[in-house]
């Protein structure tokens, strides 16, 4: 199981290493929503923590969604999803890889948008940044699971993007709700205790979303 | 003609709603801090009973559905959500009309509306995926597996009063775990009212499946006639 995942894994890093299709498209997808809430929030905003906060999930959310869905629909090109359906590879295995594939390109834009995010809201460039890693990690590995398990059948679709965010977003909102606060709690300096249910809200989260995945995909993806 | 379940819960309907608008407009007591606007609680909680129950039987015929691959649960799921997404909307309805002269505020972002706005979210994609969506397996199959995520939010909700500070009233089992309605003559309306809504739910539960049913065999029969058409056509 183990040496299927990483044979999946490598082949979808290496087709994004090569193409750099996914990670492309998500940073400039957060720059444009990083600017267009800066301009509608106005100048006033810089410096201002839940500001922050909100504009970074809100880039995660817009520019993850069509990131997993441009991902998943790479394996309907050609039919590739009923070839590795035709492999001895469990369905499960399949879709933990294309969970951490799309995790990974995701985890390169998001430290791009949190480089952008310093800059246009003029917050502080410390290590007190570095404490938002396990709370956008988490954030990006519920989505992660959401969405591709999701996309699945969406990107088949006629208007497929538009209904796997209409499905994804109302799922995500716990987790939007427990990172939102959560970030802003690390961007003002709040203490540890501060972020600790938050983050058990993150991880009950993506436990959830990654069984519920695990055990569903295969039959979606038959 | 044949009597069917159809109409045995029409039936009920007719007798039980006029018993239920009579109980909650002559019959009961008006509670006293409220007014005449806590009787909206007697449809408030009914149709929160009844869209739970269509949730949560859309949810079970999406699990059947992908266990035993069968259309009939297929239909039974989509029936159940359409009815569940009716009341649950008349649930955000009566609430906000309650919260109004209560709270002096159509909404606010408390923990159990939040997460009955959420439920009714979720199921508003999935009624948008299947009417947007082609007439195929692998729609249904999705839908199923969204009523069976999309689920797991009800037994928030339930507990939701009692897991964060809310201004949401706990009025069937208080915070302390007693039962909040002092007459038993309210306990009497609300009993009758569970059952006139639980009734009226079940009649459009059952014509909507009766309509879905005839869908799926039109589909199934034209199915039938594009196959023999083909091995007709190419037949010597």
């Amino acid at each position: 199981m183990l040496t299927g995942f990483c044979a999946l894994l490598h082949k979808d890093l290496t087709l994004e290493r090569r193409g750099g299709r996914v990670v492309i498209e998500l940073c400039v997808l957060s720059l444009l929503v990083l600017v267009v809430l800066v301009v509608a929030y106005g100048p006033e905003t810089g410096g201002r923590p839940e500001s922050a906060a909100g504009a970074l999930w809100v880039a995660l959310i817009l520019s993850g969604l069509p990131g997993a869905s441009l991902a998943v629909a790479a394996e309907h090109e050609n039919d590739c999803l009923t070839g590795l359906r035709l492999s001895p590879l469990e369905p499960a295995t399949i879709y933990a890889a294309k969970v951490a594939a799309v995790a990974l390109s995701m985890a390169v834009s998001q430290a791009a948008t949190l480089l952008l995010l310093v800059l246009f809201f003029n917050l502080q460039f410390d290590l007190n940044l570095l404490r938002l890693i396990p709370i956008l990690l988490l954030g990006t590995l519920g989505l992660c699971a959401l969405s591709t398990l999701l996309g699945t059948i969406t990107s088949r679709l006629r208007a497929g993007e538009m209904l796997l965010a209409l499905l994804t977003a109302p799922l995500y909102v716990p987790e939007l709700i427990a990172g939102v606060k959560a970030s802003a709690a690390v961007l003002s300096g709040a203490s540890l205790a501060a972020v600790v249910l938050p983050l058990k809200i993150l991880a009950a989260c993506d436990l959830l979303f990654v069984v519920c995945g695990y055990l569903l995909f295969e039959y979606l993806a038959g | 003609m044949r009597p069917s379940l159809g109409a045995a819960f029409a039936a009920a309907g007719c007798v039980l709603v006029p018993a239920a608008l009579f109980m909650v407009f002559v019959y009961v007591p008006t509670e006293a801090s409220q007014g005449i606007v806590q009787r909206i609680f007697y449809f408030h909680v009914p149709c929160a009973w009844v869209a739970f129950l269509g949730f949560g039987l859309s949810a079970v015929a999406g699990a059947f559905y992908l266990f035993f691959a069968q259309q009939v649960w297929d239909d039974i799921g989509y029936a159940a959500a359409e009815v569940g997404m009716l009341f649950c909307t008349l649930v955000l309805i009566t609430g906000s009309l309650w919260a109004k002269p209560i709270w002096g505020t159509w909404w606010t972002w408390d923990s159990r509306l939040t997460t009955t706005f959420i439920l009714w979210l979720l199921y508003a994609g999935y009624l948008l995926l299947r009417a947007m969506g082609e007439e195929n397996e692998q729609v249904a199959r999705l839908a199923a597996v969204v009523a069976i995520v999309a689920v797991l939010d009800i037994p928030l909700i339930v507990i939701s009063v009692r897991l964060w500070r809310t201004i949401h009233p706990a009025v069937l089992v208080t915070r302390s775990g007693e039962h909040g309605l002092e007459d038993p003559r309210m306990l009497q309306t609300l009993a009758v009212s569970m059952l006139a809504i639980s009734a009226l739910s079940a009649w459009l539960f059952w014509l909507r499946l009766k309509t879905l049913r005839a869908k799926s065999r039109l589909f199934e029969l034209r199915r039938m006639l594009a196959t023999a058409q083909a091995i007709g056509d190419g037949a010597p």
